[in-house]
């Protein structure tokens, strides 16, 4: 079983381009389970049709500490199985310790047990890497590679640098590797360029460009992913691409994280301001 | 049977009169919401009836917190130095509690987390907290456990403890092993930290590699003994020797919580199981894992660890408190070990003799009314011995998780279990409370049931751990016939003392 984990600046398009990914990956026949780690629960919908689950959190609150499998992981697109961490409100309680909980909970329940077959799980981390609890996913025996979403935006850039900051951290006590960056184009000039350049001196990949396009947004208030909602789209073929690049990755490296200088010298050869 | 608990959720607050009464209101309403023979159902009526679970309150809690067990149990290791990673007053308290009952210095060290290090993580104390440990006391073992800030900030202590033990090397060299165990006291108990420790000891330290680091013999057998008393472990460890096995106990605090006096002060007191022995479990010809609940129902104990990992055979009994569960374990060491006959006839008469003396004083014990509040595998021991004698225990609690205590007494197939009031996850005002409707004659707990005894007006005899308020809480015998007989005796003399002090005249012949 692969075990993944995305991670990337805020509202950079991470839940989207899992959920599409995943179901580009299920097309392909694998077994796939999504972790959503957001105390938002938006990292599922699009799998599960817009069916607003219960999460884990909210399961133990209500119903105690019994609590199956069943009860949290639900059946989404083409057999994938959707799990919401779930989390406290906004400006209330410690969401970094709800996925903890969580992830702990599923490991309880046998969530990853041979038996279940997955060929793969995703963990779809909010934001940043900010307390030890948003780094759970990628501790040891957890997520071993792992997706940055970023685009061509300056502070979507910072993030990923930031990111890979604490993926060094935790690749050099655990097991932990990026597995490159995926684009997820704002049409910034010279995107793919800067971004593969940045991934060169990440000393990773761009592992793929997703072009703008706003079937993806047609098909989000459809409550589906692309792949879904209309498999003949172009877009749809994107995310297909980028599924079968994460299945044959096979270059999984320790990040080198820029500084801040080399980080804006790169804006300044490829953004706005060449 | 019934079971009450309160959900998992809740928050700690000053009662005052006002809180007080709503908080109140809510455990009455949930006690009534709670039907007959509902046990453990799923979605509960009294979750949904509160609404708000997380406006419950817990007062003075029947559980004490997860490190304590785990300090216990490095404290039980040869050379073993347990070290909380969080904030000073963890293991302020701990050292306080374990002293106070053990009656023996008790040093934990502490990573000693301050604002600063709880916003950038701990892992500069970490470090220089183990330098220090090791230049002042040179142990053999540094058990690791953590605190609830420590968990909370969500530092990856297991990445801490690899990052040592890559940098300083693992037991060699004079570099104190590490176990590290992850103990947050919100998600469990004392009895929790105890058997997750124990767990972790096994995992972590125990080797097959063909080669046996001592010369140990084969009839080598391994005795989880869970959380009791120094002299229980002496008990079960001449129990075992009787029949030509030898105990490697895990862990073993009863020479290093209760040793005898030194000339010179020790850093660290010696006894304890031995690193070597710890490693050759995995050798054993079996293991004797003993209590019903050991802290988990689903996740994997140590037993179980060394029959997966290992194949050592395990054989799980309950906390061998009263004759039957006596027999079950007596029965068990008798398929492994060499007959003595010597020593079986020992124990036969002594076997005998308990016998006798539950006849000779059931006229005063059976019927007795008896609350029983403890962790839960003594709890479930203590219930065994007590259904035994025909008490009839009328309240049994713990500050256990939810459903696991009412599970355990259920599996004990006692008819006494049905009609039992069973709550779990507790604390003394609600143990309190159920008091008043129940009447019972004698309460069974530590000290920390004295308030609830004092109140009824009735007796404590005082069992486990801790024992505050007495002397000698580190010898008090709960296991085998010889314990059995022991509490036994207590048991009875409490209810005559409690009869011989009411009445105006003062009888001298009860």
């Amino acid at each position: 079983m692969r075990k993944v984990a995305i991670y990337g600046k805020g509202g950079i398009g991470k839940s989207t381009t899992t959920q599409n990914t995943v179901a580009g990956l299920s097309e392909q026949g694998k077994k796939v389970m999504v972790v959503g780690c957001d105390p938002k629960a938006d990292s599922t919908r699009l799998l599960l049709g817009g069916l607003a689950q219960k999460t884990v959190l909210d399961t133990l609150r209500e119903e105690g500490e019994d609590v199956d499998l069943d009860d949290v992981c639900k059946p989404g697109f083409r057999g994938t199985l959707c799990v919401e961490s779930g989390g406290p409100e906004p400006g209330v309680g410690c969401a970094g310790r709800g996925i903890i909980t969580s992830v702990n909970l599923l490991e309880q329940l046998g969530a990853y047990q041979e038996d279940k077959n997955l060929d793969y799980v995703f963990y779809d981390v909010l934001g940043d890497v900010v307390c030890g609890g948003f780094a759970m996913p990628i501790r040891e025996g957890k997520a071993t590679e792992i997706y940055i979403v970023v685009s061509g935006e300056m502070m979507a850039m910072y993030a990923a640098n930031n990111i890979c900051k604490g993926i060094v951290k935790f690749a050099e006590a655990g097991g932990v590797r990026l597995g490159g960056l995926i684009c997820n184009s704002r049409k910034v000039d010279n995107e793919a360029e800067m971004i593969g350049a940045l991934a060169d001196e990440l000393g990773t990949q761009m592992i793929h460009f997703v072009p703008r396009d706003n079937d993806v947004q047609r098909a989000e208030i459809n409550r589906k992913t692309v792949i879904e909602w209309k498999p003949e789209a172009p877009q749809a073929d994107q995310y297909r691409h980028l599924a079968r690049s994460i299945d044959e990755n096979d270059m999984f490296v320790i990040p080198k994280p820029l500084k801040v200088d080399r980080l804006e010298t790169l804006l300044l050869d490829y953004g706005l301001a060449a | 049977m019934t079971e009450q608990h309160p959900s998992i959720l809740r928050t700690v607050h000053a009662m005052d009169a006002a809180g007080g009464a709503q908080a109140q209101g809510i455990v009455q309403a949930q006690g009534q919401a709670e039907g007959q023979g509902q046990g453990h159902a799923k979605g509960q009526a009294h979750a949904k009836a509160e609404g708000q679970a997380a406006t419950t309150y817990a007062h003075n809690t029947c559980r004490l917190c997860a490190p304590l067990g785990a300090a216990l149990v490095f404290r039980g290791l040869r050379g073993g130095m347990p070290y909380l990673h969080g904030s000073q007053g963890c293991a302020t308290y701990i050292r306080r509690y374990l002293i106070s009952h053990f009656r023996e210095p008790v040093d934990v060290a502490s990573s000693s987390f301050s604002e600063d290090t709880t916003i950038f993580g701990g892992r500069a104390n970490f470090r220089q907290g183990l330098e220090n440990i090791e230049a002042q006391y040179a142990p053999e073992l540094v058990g690791v456990a953590t605190t609830c800030l420590s968990e909370t900030i969500g530092e990856d202590v297991g990445a801490l403890v690899r990052e040592a033990q890559r940098a300083r090397g693992d037991g060699v060299s004079g570099c104190p092993a590490l176990v590290h165990v992850s103990t947050p006291s919100y998600a469990a108990n004392h009895a929790d930290g105890f058997h997750a420790s124990v767990r972790a000891v096994v995992a972590q330290v125990t080797r097959k590699d063909g080669t046996r680091s001592t010369k140990t013999p084969d009839a080598t057998i391994n005795v989880l003994p869970g959380l009791l008393s120094p002299e229980d472990l002496r008990a079960l460890r001449r129990l075992v020797a009787a029949y030509g096995l030898r105990p490697v106990m895990l862990p073993d605090y009863a020479d290093t919580l209760d040793g005898g006096t030194w000339d010179e002060y020790q850093e660290i007191p010696r006894g304890g199981t031995g690193l070597e022995d710890i490693r050759d479990m995995a050798h054993a010809v079996g293991t004797i894992e003993l209590g019903r609940t050991l802290g988990t129902e689903d996740g994997e104990t140590a037993g179980r660890f060394l029959l997966r990992e290992h194949s050592v055979p395990l054989f799980q009994l309950g906390t061998p408190i009263g004759l039957s569960e006596t027999d079950a374990l007596v029965g068990c060491l008798a398929n492994f070990g060499r007959k003595d006959v010597a020593q079986e006839a020992v124990l036969r008469s002594t076997r005998a003799r308990l016998l006798d003396a539950y006849i000779d004083g059931h006229k005063i014990a059976s019927r007795a009314r008896v609350v029983v509040v403890a962790e839960d595998d003594l709890a479930v021991g203590l219930v065994s011995f007590l259904e035994e004698i025909g008490a009839h225990v009328v309240l049994c609690a713990s500050g256990g998780r939810p459903g696991r205590l009412a599970r355990a007494l259920e599996r004990l197939g006692r008819e006494g279990v049905k009609s039992m009031k069973i709550m779990s996850d507790t604390d003394y005002a609600r143990v309190d409370e159920a008091c008043d409707a129940l009447e019972p004659d004698l309460l069974m707990g530590a000290s920390k049931a004295y308030g609830t005894a004092r109140r009824l007006g009735v007796p404590l005899v005082r069992v486990g751990f801790p024992i505050h308020d007495r002397f000698g809480g580190q010898r008090v015998l709960h296991v085998g016939y010889e314990g059995a007989l022991a509490l036994y005796d207590r048991f009875v003399n409490a209810l005559l003392e409690s009869r011989q002090s009411r009445p105006k005249l003062g009888y001298s012949y009860m």
